[in-house]
């Protein structure tokens, strides 16, 4: 892993994410990552402090083993972070302050932020949002696609609105272009 | 810095088979050399990763195996598991007829149903170091043949028989369909 790892990241990111692995993977899936990650310690680390932080050079670490072990899984990456999303904020809450939020949770060299809401001329109500993300740090990686934040930011945006709701998305560069990781993100919603 | 004369390569294997045909034992003992023989099932998927060199065609390959719990309580994530795989390892226990039986009532239905591009699979007898088989030898290799398998091996986790070939030749079954060949010297 070359680059510089400055930041740090609350506690209870790092357990969103233990739980979301262990979900879709399972006990061993979970140790798996950990254990590429040189990390093992942290399997049965769910009891920490949620409010204070881990050093954002282990985070990556464990981010960096699961997009090794994970390549090819565009699917399960989607998965692992819409549950990312519910085990971080489990009671849903409005779509962009889980957007400030995840910010500040996440304290590195990246951003997420809201640049467009597009309502529909005479409905008035929401059509599309449209997001700006630079220097995701989920998919940072050359070939590493980007449906872990796709997955987090999907669920998100579901969990804030009526169930009769589906989300699609479009944006999404190809992974093998270097610059992959600075996206802008369309999220459209349709009435089911 | 890698030497750009070497090619790179990424392929996901599956093992696949029922509960307790010896799919870690077998990762075990390719990756590590070692073999335990406390018995714990896999819970969800283990992913183990080894990268080889192949001097001959000038390559270095990373391998990451998904040994995938033989339980049903992961049907829900079975498909996803499969996603972007290169080949896999059907595995049987030349022990215990049930899991030869699943191996075309259960597991090849499985591949056909979750994965949706071309994958290469060879058929793995396991414990053949064990003396009370019920499946023979021939009825391992009437199956392979019948289930359009790459090859059929008898292996032993225990001792380490055949397992290296039966990693190697899926991997030189996978590489072929890109145009390079090697030989297998073991």
């Amino acid at each position: 892993m070359i680059g510089d790892y400055k930041g740090e990241i609350k506690n209870k990111v790092l357990t969103a994410l233990l739980q979301a692995y262990l979900d879709v993977l399972d006990y061993d899936g979970l140790k798996s990552i950990l254990r590429e990650a040189e990390l093992l310690e942290l399997k049965d680390s769910r009891d920490t402090d949620p409010n204070k932080s881990i050093d954002f050079f282990s985070f990556k670490k464990i981010i960096s083993a699961q997009n090794c072990l994970l390549f090819g899984c565009y699917n399960l990456l989607f998965e692992i972070g819409k549950k990312f999303s519910f085990y971080l904020f489990p009671y849903g809450k409005n779509f962009e302050e889980i957007i400030e939020e995840i910010n500040y949770l996440i304290k590195t060299n990246w951003k997420i932020e809201v640049i467009n809401k597009n309502h529909g001329y005479e409905t008035g109500e929401l059509e599309s949002i449209t997001l700006g993300i630079e220097n995701c740090i989920f998919c940072s990686e050359v070939g590493v696609p980007c449906n872990f934040i796709i997955g987090f930011l999907v669920h998100s945006l579901e969990k804030s609105l009526p169930s009769n709701i589906d989300i699609s998305f479009s944006g999404l560069k190809d992974p093998n272009d270097p610059s992959h990781s600075n996206f802008i993100l369309k999220l459209i919603l349709k009435k089911k | 810095m890698t030497d750009p004369e070497i090619r790179q390569w990424t392929f996901k294997i599956l093992l696949l088979g029922d509960v307790a045909v010896g799919k870690t034992s077998l990762i075990n003992q390719y990756v590590e050399h070692s073999f335990s023989s406390d018995y714990r099932p896999t819970l969800g998927v283990n992913i183990i990763t080894k990268d080889i060199e192949i001097e001959q065609i000038g390559s270095l390959i990373r391998l990451i195996f998904w040994d995938i719990a033989g339980q049903n309580k992961y049907e829900k994530y079975r498909q996803a598991y499969y996603e972007g795989c290169s080949g896999a390892l059907l595995v049987y226990d030349l022990t215990r007829d049930d899991t030869f039986v699943n191996i075309e009532s259960k597991w090849i239905e499985d591949i056909y149903k979750n994965i949706r591009k071309k994958c290469d699979f060879m058929l793995i007898a396991n414990k053949v170091d064990l003396t009370n088989r019920v499946v023979s030898y021939k009825d391992g290799e009437l199956l392979a043949e019948k289930i359009n398998a790459i090859d059929f091996l008898e292996t032993s986790a225990l001792n380490g028989e055949n397992v290296e070939k039966a990693f190697l030749k899926l991997v030189y079954q996978i590489l072929k369909q890109y145009g390079v060949e090697f030989e297998i010297n073991l």
